[in-house]
């Protein structure tokens, strides 16, 4: 039983989310920034009358910043109660990876990402990395 | 009964049971008072005996037998009250207290969709005792009662102690008859009009009606005799009962002998004047709305006005543009007033009294006294303030838990402050009135022994504070107290830090007066409403905010050459500045340095002036944008919460813009002050 999986890019590499667990993808446009908020909070975006925090994973993931382009995308992602956006350079894909293909990360691949890289799929010569949402969105800050 | 419908019976019953309980409290309480006084309360026995009928005759309705079972036995022992005359023992009183809350219980289990538990065996076996006992039946004394004696015969002892009573205190018993006829219908008075204007001058004890004979003045060949008390003269009486000259008689006047023997009739055949109550109370003109309605109309007139101020801004582009848009500024204009009076209207659905907020604290108080064995004496004066729902639901568990605090740890034991030379029983004052029209005001207030500064220093690892505005930092560091052990009551002494959360959350403010000489007085001021308020837009850095007019003191422009600089801390970004205010220092801060924006171009020239703990707080920004209604949503995720933040609003442009609460970033700035941070 494959499940399927959105799949985004930030800077170059493709990650992958369950489809179950995003709500929508919008395009980005510029967030309201909150003061006094972590450095990888973008700020608040309106999207269909629903206000949404929105974590940029270039900062979040300790990458360099780049300005939004039109292929720039917010995926509103549904955690528990909780509903975040993640600030990503492209999501055009879904996915369907079957169980089978995915592993534990590589050691090095784990330790570079500070856990917020779950496990990882080989699809079709492709290697697509699973976040760990709870962690991408939650309070704790990259060591 | 068709088994179809329990359902919608059901959520009916959750409804109109609430208020029946809260009702019978109320009525518990004042017998209770009473009987305290030693004076019997034939009319609190009676409401409440018809509270509680009803109570069971919908339980039954709705198939739940547990409450049908207490209800009953508490109908029981108030039928024996009311033929004892409308006296209940404290124990009886204790058993009804119990038997209300073992309903209460219940009716949420049934709420909330699980099952209802069975009646507790003591509970009921204990009602039937007292039920079954019976009343130790007074010795009838006291005033003769010269009533026809077709009308006696209809009397029930209560009534005749309630007529009895009246003149006891100084008042007359009065017969009066109303004969209706179609041509006083046609004028507009017919029993219901009387009943309503004879209620404004006269206390009704009962009104039967009597069959007469077939007459010109009585043409539908009936009467009504009504029994008051009263201390209104005679021509008031008759004007009010549009009672016709020599239709007015004395019953009683002054004490006399002794009284006629009661007769056995009790509450069953009270039928016709049940109904007659009923008919009057939904003739009130009250509506119950479920509040999720309320909050539904709310949501829709939120959209209403995002849209408004969309509109705003397109008419503003168009004009932009060139183009003639005097027209539609014009229409503009009136959607804006007739927005606005939609909005006044629906926000005054919401309201509730701010009585009707502080109404279950004498049963606490009640409850508090038993645990704690402190007498206290309670008084109220809830003022004519009203607040929305939203804000009285959430501002309460905070006045309840100033309420179990100053009876638990402020009042001190009876033997305690006998030796310091006041009452035996404690002063809770509670107080409420409007601030102004969008500032309530709640004072809770103790004469006990204050707060000791030492303990809770010593507890919080600080020095002794200076000033009541420090002291109230200190209780309010979450999990405090200063209590060596934790009671019953008020659990482990931890809250405070939620009172001050709850107060702040609402954007309102908490201050603590405690003098050295004792007692105890926390005030509350929270706006009247949170959802739709009225805010002014201004500019700051790249950005635009907006804060809740009620919010700010003053507007005031800055004049960067008289604004005196002080030394600056070394690690701080911002630094604050000095204004003089009419005789007072104001500090200055530049919101966009405290909120580390890139700075503007020009100068900040405004500053808002908020007060926080009686101190002067501005914030100087760029430009002010004028001012508006805003719905603010709140924002709940643990990312964007931060202090200083209150929540966001749509100003017409599809973006959230932030909604400030300059109060507590100000409390957070104001120094080394223990502030939550989160």
């Amino acid at each position: 039983m494959s499940a399927l999986h959105v799949v985004f890019k930030v800077a170059g590499t493709e990650y992958a989310v369950p489809a179950a667990d995003v709500v929508q993808m919008e395009s980005f446009t510029g967030a309201t920034p909150v003061p006094g908020t972590p450095a990888h909070v973008a700020g608040l975006v309106q999207i269909r009358g629903r206000v949404v925090p929105v974590v940029d994973l270039r900062a979040r993931f300790g990458l360099p910043a780049v300005e939004p382009v039109l292929d720039t995308r917010v995926v509103v992602v549904k955690q528990g109660d909780r509903v975040v956006g993640l600030l990503v350079d492209s999501a055009r894909e879904v996915v369907a990876i079957p169980p089978e293909a995915v592993r534990p990360p590589p050691e090095i691949v784990a330790e570079q990402a500070s856990g917020f890289v779950r496990s990882v799929a080989q699809v079709g010569g492709r290697l697509l990395l699973f976040i760990d949402c709870e962690r991408v969105i939650g309070e704790e800050t990259l060591q | 009964m068709s088994r179809v419908d329990l359902r919608e019976f059901v959520s009916g019953f959750l409804v109109e049971a609430d208020e029946l309980l809260r009702s019978a409290s109320a009525n518990l309480l004042a017998v209770d008072a009473a009987a305290k006084k030693g004076e019997a309360s034939p009319r609190a026995v009676r409401e409440l005996f018809r509270s509680l009928h009803t109570i069971k005759g919908l339980a039954a309705m709705v198939e739940v037998e547990p409450i049908v079972a207490i209800a009953h036995g508490m109908e029981a022992v108030l039928r024996a009250a009311d033929r004892g005359g409308g006296r209940l023992s404290g124990a009886a009183i204790d058993e009804l207290l119990a038997g209300a809350k073992a309903i209460e219980q219940r009716v949420r289990a049934l709420a909330e969709g699980k099952a209802v538990p069975a009646p507790p065996a003591r509970l009921l076996d204990a009602l039937l005792s007292l039920a079954s006992g019976g009343p130790a039946r007074l010795p009838a004394k006291g005033t003769e009662l010269d009533l026809p004696a077709a009308i006696d015969a209809k009397l029930t002892p209560s009534e005749r102690e309630q007529l009895r009573a009246g003149v006891a205190k100084g008042m007359r018993a009065l017969r009066v008859d109303f004969v209706p006829s179609p041509a006083r219908a046609a004028e507009g008075v017919t029993i219901t009009t009387v009943r309503e204007q004879v209620a404004a001058v006269a206390e009704i004890v009962k009104v039967v009606p009597v069959s007469s004979p077939r007459s010109d003045e009585a043409p539908s060949g009936l009467k009504f005799t009504l029994l008051l008390v009263t201390a209104s003269p005679d021509e008031a009486i008759a004007e009010a009962a549009s009672a016709a000259p020599g239709g007015l008689f004395v019953i009683a006047e002054a004490p006399a002998a002794e009284a006629a023997a009661p007769s056995p009739d009790g509450l069953e055949d009270d039928a016709w004047t049940e109904e007659a109550g009923a008919a009057e109370a939904r003739g009130g003109g009250v509506v119950r709305v479920p509040v999720e309605r309320l909050d539904d109309a709310m949501e829709k007139l939120s959209a209403l006005i995002v849209t408004r101020s969309r509109l705003a801004r397109s008419i503003a582009a168009l004009a932009a543009q060139g183009v003639d848009v005097r027209d539609l500024r014009q229409i503009e204009a009136e959607h804006r007033r007739q927005v606005r009076d939609l909005r006044t209207s629906i926000l005054q659905l919401r309201m509730v009294s701010a009585k009707e907020l502080l109404s279950p604290l004498p049963l606490i108080v009640r409850g508090l006294e038993a645990a704690t064995g402190k007498p206290v004496k309670l008084s109220i004066d809830a003022g004519r303030g009203e607040l929305d729902k939203a804000v009285a639901d959430r501002i309460f568990p905070a006045i309840v838990h100033l309420v179990r605090n100053a009876v638990d740890h402020g009042i001190e034991p009876p033997a305690e402050r006998v030796a310091k030379g006041k009452p035996p029983e404690g002063r809770l004052t509670i107080t409420c009135f409007e601030r102004s029209s969008t500032q309530l005001e709640l004072r809770v207030s103790d004469d006990g022994a204050g707060i000791d500064r030492e303990a809770v220093a010593r507890r919080a690892g600080r020095e002794v504070p200076a000033t009541d505005a420090a002291l109230l930092d200190l209780v309010t560091i979450p999990g405090l107290s200063t209590r060596e052990e934790a009671t019953r009551t008020s659990g482990r002494g931890v809250g405070m830090d939620v009172v001050k959360r709850i107060t702040q959350d609402l954007g309102g403010e908490l201050l603590l007066e405690a003098p050295p000489g004792g007692g105890t007085t926390f005030t509350l001021r929270v706006p009247l409403t949170v959802t739709i308020v009225d805010a002014f837009a201004f500019g700051c850095g790249a950005q635009v905010f907006v804060v809740p007019v009620s919010m700010v003191e003053e507007i005031l422009e800055v004049d960067p050459a008289k604004a005196a600089q002080g030394p600056a801390r070394r690690e701080r970004t911002h630094r604050a500045a000095l204004l003089q205010r009419r005789g007072e220092a104001v500090p200055l801060l530049r919101l966009d340095e405290v909120f580390a924006l890139p700075r503007s171009a020009g100068a900040a020239l405004k500053a808002l002036v908020v007060r926080r703990n009686g101190e002067p707080f501005a914030f100087a920004v760029d430009r002010m944008m004028g001012q508006q209604e805003i719905v603010v949503r709140p924002l709940q995720d643990p990312l964007v919460k931060t202090t200083g933040v209150a929540g966001v609003t749509d100003l017409g442009d599809g973006k959230p813009t932030l909604v400030l609460d300059l109060l507590s970033l100000s409390g957070a700035l104001g120094g080394k002050r223990p502030e939550a941070t989160a």
